[in-house]
């Protein structure tokens, strides 16, 4: 079986080989005539690497479920969904029969401990790897030696200009791409829950496996924003900085209309250019806010302004869900969050299990973080970044919908780190991040049996130690025992006997889940499976 | 005219509540006083019992008194006349969760267990945390909300023994109306814990001192048991030994703080082979369930909590030594050599006291085999037969307390919400009147 899979790779390499071989004269023709041939030619293209997962149930996470289906890549990106696929010689394919396909989960504020592994830099002081407490200090004192401590020159000095954004912008990417370990095992336990794409410092990362290549996914997408009551000082100066770009904006504008190019510029001086790319849209403006005077600000800030904001936390944001709503508001939140109001109010506050829910009835977009977003690894379960999903589960406690609760750690997060275009759902055109599983991604009961990514495999739970000895999968028929590439066409229907025995020992549904998989699906797979 | 309209309206909307809310929410009793009897009829009910059924499908049960009268399948049962009959449609109904591990029962000015932790001695057995309870406090608010109707309040593990835990409903506001039992349990913590006592003093010393403590204590009980059976000379009064004379007549146990294989086999040697004590493993993880065997065969149940795998990483696989790569799911390793007493705590607030429920899923995702109900029987039967509480809660039978969780499915699950609970037959929180609080 193992070596049968390692077929299409052997094939792909000796293909290589070839092509090296052929004189250089011949190569370069071939190549011209690539790129003037249309589709369908490239499609024959032999170096093409094909990736099929077979005969699951898809959960595209744009609302359809395609039971049974196909979901094939070319080289990374996902190519096709559906049934009845057409599969290039040398496909490689995953048997997925029986099981559920998701889009690759995104997590936000992901511990930095996920991509840094053995070179996460020495730890601060207070870290405990016992206790499994993230070393990012939560007062984000890591970044403390931008500050020069003297507040004057700061406020001068740290206005980033264009090429100040660009670079810095630039650096951290290079830092993160350069710390990146792709064989550590916090990265395989991150793949093990599913999760295929990560913040790492306000940036996109691609949690790739055994190689380094591409892991960057993109600039960072959010803007920190303080504007916090605790601190008038910030306050003061994001509401100057915000009125400066505004008004730098406003000059540029007229500027432009005049359409006199011998006149001057308008000037940038003393425009912060982090503030002038939020209020273009180019990036989320983010505020950590939970407090629901914090949020209520923000949101007249950001209808003031018109730029959208990401809230972290959001608390109350229940009590004050409408202006939110109105004010295109992102929210990232934890729904077992647990803070009695404070006795002295008499208004409604505190934190609400229906938080999520009522926020998505009002319009706002919410992602959802468990409570610790590092790795929970002293025996506690069930509330860090290995349960991002059972946490989505909170939500729907507390009245979010299905759906809802499975966009809060695919799409939602996607779209606020600038990468919706290339993950969190299933589509065609989009990057090949699925998750295999043996039943609803939001049963606590679930395990991820597979992770593709950029339609390589990544994570087979089988052959990790992790938790290959709780529920073994149960090893099912050949998905085609003819196996040779162009042969499959010949092997039909023989397997339908044994499909049902495997069947039976595939790992329960949710009690209340009411859209089980029957024997009908699986008799739907099956006919994918003859046509392969 | 107008009066007419408004009253038309009101009417109106009295209406809709009752054909939308959970069956008669708007008669839905109010005050403390005991209910007039009841009968509620769900889609499923998981009664936990220790003989018969553990699920009715489409069933009622009778409520009287604060007490469950019967359960009968809904088909063919009529409602005896006089009984307020609640429809509450596909809703689920299963048994009160109980936590024998809690120290959120009360609070003081500066932290939860801030009262409940007095480090005088090495070992404390007249402490009581009975004087440290408090009713309404809002973990217990909270707990409530999470299903979780008794709670064994005890002190923390600062010392070898931290005093006596008291045993606790969650729902009501008098102390007296909550209290099941005083003392709940003797809390002992062995090696491992106590924090406070761990440097200078080896496990030598600890066993030794935890050993003579106990030795004494029983001989004062036996001196007391002797003068009530055959009179004689009254024996002197030491309030630090009384509870013994609770443990030797078995109307309390000793709840255990152990972990680690061989601290486990001495709290079963110990407590269990040579004093011959009621006893529970309290915690019972890293590496406990090594001892699963011997635990099952002493008939010592294991209430497994706050922790539920033993980690394979750096630290942690070393220090249980269970020789397993991988994530070894505790409840798993009790069960597969099998032991069947297995339970669930949330040493609160180590996990949020309304969150015992997810001890139970993540023990079922880690590997527990969960066909005979385990699950729910760990969050209520189980730790009902441990703390000797059997014969008022932990299950739905005929004469126990009504103490009736309904939920909208699978009550370990984190996607169920917890849509009302009795106690005692009376509604201590009904999310559509008191607002969802969990």
């Amino acid at each position: 079986m193992k070596l049968l899979k390692m077929l299409p790779f052997l094939s792909t390499a000796l293909v290589g080989l070839a092509w090296f071989g052929a004189p250089a004269h011949a190569y370069a023709l071939q190549d011209d005539e690539a790129e003037a041939e249309d589709e369908e030619a490239e499609d024959e293209d032999e170096s093409d690497a094909w990736y099929a997962i077979v005969g699951g149930d898809v959960y595209t996470g744009t609302g359809a479920v395609l039971r049974g289906a196909t979901v094939l890549s070319k080289n990374g990106k996902i190519k096709e969904i559906g049934h009845d696929l057409f599969l290039p010689e040398g496909t490689e394919k995953l048997d997925a029969r029986g099981m559920r396909v998701y889009p690759g989960l995104v997590a936000l504020s992901a511990s930095s401990r996920l991509t840094k592994g053995l070179f996460q830099a020495e730890p601060e002081p207070d870290f405990d790897p016992h206790l499994g407490v993230d070393n990012l200090h939560p007062d984000g004192r890591a970044n403390a030696h931008l500050d020069t401590g003297n507040e004057e020159y700061d406020e001068v000095a740290d206005i980033p200009t264009d090429a100040d954004v660009l670079v810095e912008g630039q650096l951290l990417r290079q830092e993160i791409a350069d710390s990146f370990d792709p064989f550590s095992q916090y990265l395989v336990l991150a793949l093990s829950t599913g999760i295929t794409t990560a913040e790492q410092s306000d940036t996109p990362v691609k949690l790739k496996r055994d190689e380094i290549k591409d892991v960057d996914m993109g600039p960072k997408n959010v803007y920190s924003l303080n504007f916090s009551l605790s601190n008038p000082n910030s306050r003061r100066q994001t509401r100057e900085k915000l009125e400066k770009a505004s008004d730098y904006l406003r000059r540029m504008k007229a500027w432009e209309a005049e359409g006199d190019k011998d006149k001057k510029e308008p000037s940038k001086k003393g425009v912060d250019m982090n503030y002038v790319r939020v209020l273009r849209g180019e990036v989320f403006a983010a505020f950590n806010a939970n407090d629901r005077e914090e949020l209520l600000d923000i949101a007249h800030l950001a209808q003031r302004y018109r730029f959208r904001p990401v809230i972290n936390g959001c608390m109350e944001g229940w009590t004050v869900a409408s202006e939110l709503g109105r004010a295109g508001a992102y929210a990232i939140v934890t729904p077992r969050t647990r803070s009695p109001k404070s006795e002295e109010l008499v208004r409604p506050g505190g934190s609400s299990i229906e938080n999520a829910a009522i926020l998505h009835s009002h319009g706002v977009q919410v992602a959802v973080i468990p409570g610790n977003t590092s790795f929970e690894l002293n025996g506690m379960t069930g509330r860090d970044l290995l349960h991002l999903p059972v946490e989505a589960g909170f939500a729907i406690r507390g009245g979010l919908d299905e759906r809802a609760a499975l966009d809060s750690i695919t799409t939602i997060p996607a779209r606020i780190l600038g990468v919706d275009h290339r993950v969190g759902t299933l589509e065609a055109g989009k990057d090949m991040d699925a998750i295999i599983t043996d039943g609803d991604l939001l049963h606590y009961q679930t395990f991820v049996q597979y992770t593709v990514v950029d339609g390589k495999l990544v994570y087979d739970k089988e052959e990790e130690i992790f938790f290959a000895h709780i529920r073994p999968r149960p090893e099912l028929p050949a998905l085609d025992p003819g196996e040779e590439p162009g042969e499959a066409e010949a092997v039909v229907d023989e397997e339908a006997p044994a499909d049902e025995d495997a069947e039976e020992e595939a790992p329960p549904e949710s009690e209340d889940d009411d859209e089980g998989e029957g024997a009908d699906d699986q008799g739907a797979g099956e006919d994918d499976d003859g046509r392969l | 005219m107008g009066c007419m309209a408004s009253m038309r309206t009101g009417l109106a909307v009295v209406t809709a509540t009752c054909l939308t809310a959970l069956g008669a929410s708007a008669s839905l009793p109010q005050s403390a006083s005991t209910p007039g009897p009841l009968a509620l009829r769900a889609a499923k009910i998981l009664t936990c019992a220790q003989e018969g059924p553990q699920v009715v499908d489409q069933g009622v049960v009778l409520i009287r008194d604060g007490k469950i009268e019967a359960i009968e399948r809904a088909r063919g049962f009529t409602v005896p006349a006089g009984y307020e009959v609640i429809d509450l449609g596909e809703r689920w109904l299963a048994p009160g969760f109980i936590d024998l591990h809690c120290h959120e029962a009360g609070y003081s000015l500066y932290s939860q267990i801030n009262d409940l932790n007095d480090v005088v001695y090495l070992t404390n057995p007249g402490l009581r945390a009975s004087v440290a309870a408090k009713p309404g406090v809002f973990s217990m608010r909270r707990a409530v909300a999470g299903g979780v109707t008794s709670v064994l309040y005890i002190p923390g593990s600062g010392s070898n023994i931290g005093g006596a835990g008291v045993l606790l409903k969650t729902g009501f506001h008098r102390f007296e109306e909550n209290l099941i039992r005083d003392p709940g349990s003797m809390k002992l913590a062995q090696w491992g814990n106590p924090e406070s006592w761990t440097i200078g003093v080896g496990m030598t010393f600890e066993h030794w001192n935890t050993r003579n403590t106990i030795r004494r204590g029983l001989a004062y009980a036996k001196r007391w048991r002797e003068f009530e059976e055959s009179g004689g000379a009254e024996p002197e009064r030491n309030i630090q030994f009384d509870i013994f004379r609770d443990l030797l007549a078995k109307r309390t146990q000793v709840s255990t703080h152990t972990q680690m294989y061989q601290v486990v086999l001495m709290t079963l040697t110990m407590i269990r082979g040579e004093f011959e004590l009621d006893v529970y493993l309290d915690h019972s993880s890293i590496g406990g369930w090594l001892a699963a065997e011997m635990a099952r065969d002493m008939g010592v149940p294991a209430i497994v909590g706050p922790r539920s795998v033993d980690p394979a990483t750096r630290g942690m696989i070393e220090w249980a030594r269970n020789g397993h790569e991988g994530f070894r799911g505790l409840a798993a390793g009790y069960q597969e050599r099998g032991m069947t007493e297995i339970g669930f705590n949330t040493d609160s607030p180590v996990i949020a006291q309304e969150q015992l429920h997810v001890n139970a899923a993540m023990a079922v995702r880690y590997g527990m085999n969960e066909v005979g109900l385990e699950s729910v029987r760990g969050l209520t039967i189980v730790p009902a037969r441990a703390a000797g509480i059997d014969h008022l809660v932990g299950s739905l039978e005929v004469g126990k307390q009504a103490d009736i969780l309904v939920t909208t499915g699978h009550p370990a699950d984190p996607r169920t919400s917890m849509e009302r609970v009795y106690i005692e037959g009376r509604v201590v929180y009904d999310a559509e009147r008191d607002g969802r609080q969990w």
